[in-house]
């Protein structure tokens, strides 16, 4: 196991600018999990990690070592990748043998390696099997036993779910959680989807446009977002925004919507501001704001309602079951205390 | 079954009749002259199965003109063009296809594409110096011509339609270039290799133009040989004909056992996945 390092790298194919300096520190043991749009370069930051790509300047450290110019099998690194990669010519213990064979690591050992993975993934059923005989979450956990087996520094997994049906995602994302909480091998995980991100991570890095916009634990970023892309790409449904400007206590938005605030920081005032809140964080009350109703979505546990304000739609999240119907008009108030507000230029945070 | 789906079958029939039928006969035909004694085979109107079956035409092919010397010429030159266009052809292909060296592929379809005789002679002349005439190397080095692009063209094909991803986990693995190749490349790419293992056997074993040349009377190939029946004798038609069909059945042989990989091959590279 060992801490990785990346310090101010940057990555350019051509003219194209794909990681524009980046600094994550990644602790020992610690699973960190790089989150952001397609194209955001989280990919390629992971592939420079593994030597899959060359580094175009900056510095990746693991353990100690620099391994800018370190090949990939010397990095002791295991990667896990979307389509898995298994070998289809091998059978499934062959396909966890391979690196220890070609390490010339004694029949003995191999074979306790293998054998030692195959229960914690339970696999032993399969060892005999082919790739082509394997369900979907079947190759997934071939893939993480041949990581497994290779007991390395750093586990890589370059968006392993995605390959997978929605239930069997959710089983996976558990399981994964659960090996690393017994190998405690560090780990980088690449994925874009941000529930996965939330769920698993210890550390979330959200990437965007070749930069990281934020590095924090998951609740810190759900409940302090640095900016205004943070705040829209984490959460699910993503946070209401609206436009307008800062006044002493309240917010005033474009079309003159008053909405009380509970702090007003100093600098902000009078500034064209970007309001958001969370779909949860609104309430339905006598005082709020009205708006007509556009969307009424049930799920049972909780009921998901679009109401337009100032001509914008607007989620709420409400945990008790209303009898209201399409077209009716609500009145819906956000608590104070929750409330971000960004600049509207640089998309800051505002509040503390 | 309705009238007009009847007619419609019967019209794909005849079609089908129609497109095969040159191939169809002329081999039927040529089945039929090598039965047949010579009174029969000039006959007319022609008679496609005779009373009396003349067999001693298939005897008389392997009595007369060293033609187990032939065959087994052919063997012998056919194995090594193929075995070493393999050799060459597999890494090379692999090599054009992850480096995406679309020109060298370009370079080497043009001397597949080159007819044969614009480079023979100078060849003949080359290998008339190197004093190698008598022997079966320079038909065995000139065949190469045939087998080698056969097989990086299929190879290409086989090796883009491999994940690059599955070589980056060899690589993570602590695989180097070269091991990569042999434990993950090749392995994945068998069937390539059966299909221009095939076409290469098949070209180089029907390959005429290069064999007269440079052959001698000890290292003539088959086709060759069979020319030469026609031009020494009489055109005696039943031997010609046996012979014909004692040379193309080997390949035949092969073709029809690989019919369904050759096809799989030929479509590889064109569709991915396919």
């Amino acid at each position: 196991m060992a801490a990785v390092q990346i310090a101010d790298v940057r990555k350019t194919f051509g003219t194209t600018h794909v990681i524009r300096g980046v600094d994550v520190d990644i602790e020992d043991g610690e699973f960190v999990i790089l989150v952001g749009p397609s194209g955001c370069g989280k990919s390629t930051l992971l592939r420079m990690i593994a030597g899959l790509e060359s580094i175009t300047s900056g510095e990746i450290r693991i353990g100690n070592r620099v391994v800018n110019d370190v090949p990939p099998k010397d990095r002791d690194i295991a990667m896990v990748f979307q389509n898995y990669a298994l070998y289809p010519h091998m059978n499934v213990a062959d396909n966890m043998a391979f690196s220890l064979k070609l390490k010339n690591a004694p029949k003995s050992e191999i074979e306790t390696r293998i054998n030692r993975a195959a229960t914690i993934l339970g696999l032993t059923e399969l060892l005999d099997r082919y790739p082509r005989q394997l369900s979907g979450g079947q190759r997934q956990r071939v893939a993480m036993g041949r990581a497994i087996v290779r007991d390395p520094q750093v586990f890589l997994f370059d968006e392993p779910l995605s390959n997978l049906d929605a239930k069997l995602r959710v089983s996976m994302r558990a399981e994964i959680k659960d090996l690393h909480q017994r190998l405690k091998t560090t780990t980088v995980y690449v994925t874009h989807d941000q529930i996965e991100a939330m769920t698993m991570a210890e550390k979330i890095v959200v990437m965007h446009d070749g930069i990281v916009e934020q590095i924090g634990a998951p609740l810190e970023l759900y409940d302090h977002p640095a900016n205004l892309f943070v705040a829209c790409f984490i959460g699910s449904p993503s946070m209401n925004v609206l436009k307008g400007r800062v006044e002493l206590g309240e917010f005033i938005t474009a079309g003159g919507v008053r909405l009380p605030l509970e702090k007003t920081p100093p600098s902000a005032l009078g500034k064209p501001a970007v309001y958001g809140v969370r779909p949860e964080h609104l309430k339905l009350s006598a005082d709020g704001v009205p708006g007509k109703v556009l969307v009424i979505e049930p799920t049972g546990s909780e009921t998901q309602v679009v109401v337009e304000v100032d001509g914008q739609p607007i989620t709420c999240l409400l945990r008790e079951r209303v009898a209201i119907q399409r077209g009716d008009t609500i009145s819906v108030r956000a608590d104070p205390a929750l409330v971000h507000l960004f600049d509207a230029e640089t998309g800051k945070r505002l509040t503390d | 079954m309705s009238l007009a789906k009847i007619f419609r079958k019967l019209g794909l029939v005849f079609a089908v009749f129609l497109i095969v039928s040159p191939a169809l006969l002329f081999f039927i035909w040529m089945v039929s002259l090598s039965v047949k004694f010579e009174i029969d085979n000039g006959a007319y109107p022609p008679i496609l199965i005779p009373e009396h079956f003349a067999w001693k035409n298939y005897t008389s092919v392997f009595e007369s003109n060293n033609f187990l010397l032939y065959f087994k010429n052919s063997i012998i030159v056919t194995g090594a063009a193929t075995l070493f266009g393999l050799i060459v052809g597999v890494p090379a292909g692999y090599g054009i296809a992850r480096m995406n060296a679309q020109k060298s592929a370009i370079i080497i379809m043009i001397a597949r594409m080159t007819p044969g005789l614009s480079f023979l002679i100078p060849l003949f002349l080359i290998f008339k110096g190197l004093d190698m005439l008598g022997t079966l190397w320079p038909q065995i080095i000139i065949h190469l011509v045939v087998t080698v692009p056969i097989v990086i063209w299929i190879m290409i094909g086989y090796f883009e339609t491999t994940p690059i991803e599955l070589e980056e986990a060899a690589m993570i693995d602590g695989a180097n270039r070269w091991q990569i190749f042999m434990k993950v490349a090749m392995p994945i790419a068998k069937p390539g290799i059966v299909v221009s293992f095939i076409l290469s056997v098949i070209f180089s074993w029907n390959n005429f133009v290069f064999g007269v040349v440079l052959a001698s009377r000890e290292t003539r190939t088959l086709p060759v040989a069979i020319y030469n029946m026609l031009s020494f004798e009489q055109v005696s038609w039943g031997p010609l004909a046996a012979a014909a069909l004692i040379v193309t059945l080997p390949v035949l042989i092969l073709t029809v056992a690989a019919q369904r990989q050759i096809v799989a091959g030929l479509t590889a590279g064109a569709v991915k996945g396919g």
